[in-house]
């Protein structure tokens, strides 16, 4: 069928599913590992759920808000920016989209993002810096890479993922200041090794935060790249948005306009690029790294000529 | 010392992978045709840095003297001339890549032999779209001292076509070794092909 001739990124993207169950598995089965050690340990998990669900429903529900206050982002009308509201109209018209709302940020700093809690009420926001160096066409591609973002509802996603993280990371701290103080909550029949139950909590409870936090990070690796894709999807034209990463990251200013005769006897051929490809960083990144987002978004243009 | 230990046990080496490299383009060269719609004008060069001294006039004599003597051969034209950086250029024309790059190979072992080797600096490859609006020169700079290929398409006073390089890398970037670090793409402005 059709199919068979397209190349593999104009697929349906099953590796994002697949790996999003899995993830989930692993963080609910993190999570409960973890409550069970606490019920085992006698403290009393319904408070801490309680307190857990109350932030994550605040979060979720405040999320768009929270994130354009602090961001500075604001929500501008099409009268006033009439091009910025026809390039997006343009993108979800074609795509069969609900329009988002627009926010633009005035920082000189080229970025853009999308929030929000579902498609209707997601925002995307730039910033002014971005409108400022980027071309349509480019700017097209960041578009469509924030839309993709919303459509497969990233936002949604990192806020369940993040929730295990905080809710490790808020009993991390209960541990804490429990064997600060001596047992806590405990029972008052095993006061005398409640320093050391505190203790257990204390590792099991980071390890838990940092394996969860490490985990959202792959997640939200994986959908930069998927909405890379979803990018090049929606406007058959990946080098654009490869122009604009280099562009945002500043690599663009990395390739010289400095006569190859000129530098020549410099020996600037054998200066090593400082601590490019770092693992542990890239461990830790929401993004992975340029280089590596262009050369896919290459890769998908050298598969459509 | 050191120039001999390097003369010695560099250069043998090196011609034989700068050779392999400048070769790739031979079938490289029908891909950029086909997926860019970019053709080889068949004009390349080669250029070096000049050393004042007796051997390296020599060497150029040389060289002028294999092109001369090759010309039914391999149905190739030059000329030489020497820029304002102080380099000196032997430009080929020919009609078939095959031949071109065999020229320019040429050339770059014979600068080798007579143990200049770091003095090479780029073999040039001109190309032109011939896709409608764009009448662009585009160039592929073959780095002797990195040994990889990377683009260059000028565009006004001091400007390039990013975009377009990134394309170039994109569709051949596979098949020719290729430079990956856009830190090294140095241009160069003013080519005497």
């Amino acid at each position: 069928m059709s199919s068979i001739s397209k190349p593999a990124w104009q697929k349906r993207d099953t590796g994002l599913t697949i790996r999003m169950i899995f993830s989930f598995a692993i963080l609910t089965l993190l999570y409960l590992i973890f409550l069970s050690v606490l019920s085992y340990l006698g403290i009393g998990y319904i408070p801490i759920i309680i307190i857990a669900s109350a932030m994550i429903l605040a979060q979720w529900y405040f999320s768009d808000k929270i994130v354009l206050w602090s961001s500075g982002a604001k929500v501008v009308s099409k009268e006033q920016e009439p091009e910025l509201h026809e390039l997006i109209e343009r993108i979800v018209a074609r795509n069969n989209l609900p329009k988002p709302r627009i926010a633009v940020i005035e920082t000189n700093m080229p970025n853009a993002f999308a929030t929000g809690r579902g498609q209707k009420s997601s925002v995307i926001a730039v910033t002014r810096g971005l409108l400022q160096i980027l071309d349509t066409e480019e700017l097209e591609g960041v578009i469509a890479h924030e839309l993709t973002h919303i459509r497969n509802r990233d936002a949604l996603v990192l806020t369940l993922a993040s929730l295990f993280s905080t809710v490790a990371w808020y009993l991390m701290q209960f541990g804490f200041y429990g064997g600060m103080y001596g047992g806590g909550y405990g029972s008052g029949g095993r006061d005398r090794n409640g320093g050391g139950i505190m203790l257990i909590i204390l590792l099991v409870a980071m390890l838990t935060w940092v394996i969860s936090f490490l985990i959202i990070r792959a997640i939200s690796r994986y959908r930069e790249f998927a909405a890379d894709r979803g990018s090049a999807q929606m406007t058959g034209k990946p080098v654009k948005l490869a122009n604009a990463l280099l562009k945002i990251s500043g690599t663009m200013k990395r390739i010289p306009t400095k006569d190859l005769r000129q530098v020549e006897g410099l020996n600037a051929f054998f200066i090593v690029p400082a601590l490019s490809g770092s693992t542990i960083g890239n461990l830790f990144s929401t993004h992975p790294p340029v280089e590596k987002r262009v050369q896919k978004l290459m890769e998908m243009e050298a598969s459509m000529s | 010392m050191n120039f001999f230990f390097r003369r010695s046990k560099k250069h043998p080496f090196n011609s034989r992978t700068n050779s392999d490299a400048i070769f790739s383009l031979s079938s490289a060269y029908i891909t950029l045709e086909t997926k860019l719609g970019l053709k080889n004008t068949g004009r390349s060069a080669v250029s070096m840095k000049v050393v004042d001294g007796m051997y390296f006039s020599d060497m150029k004599e040389d060289i002028q003297r294999f092109l001369d003597a090759s010309k039914t051969d391999f149905d190739l034209r030059y000329r030489t001339l020497t820029d304002s950086y102080g380099y000196l250029w032997v430009i080929i024309e020919g009609k078939h890549m095959e031949d071109i790059l065999a020229g320019v190979t040429a050339v770059g072992d014979m600068v080798e032999e007579k143990g200049f080797s770091d003095k090479l600096l780029a073999a040039i490859f001109e190309f032109s779209s011939n896709i409608e609006n764009n009448n662009s020169i585009q160039y592929l700079i073959y780095n002797y001292k990195r040994n990889n290929f990377y683009p260059f398409i000028p565009t006004g006073q001091k400007n390039r076509d990013t975009e377009q390089e990134m394309k170039i890398l994109s569709a051949v970037g596979q098949e020719v070794k290729f430079e990956k670090d856009m830190a090294f793409w140095y241009p160069m402005w003013d080519l005497p092909l």
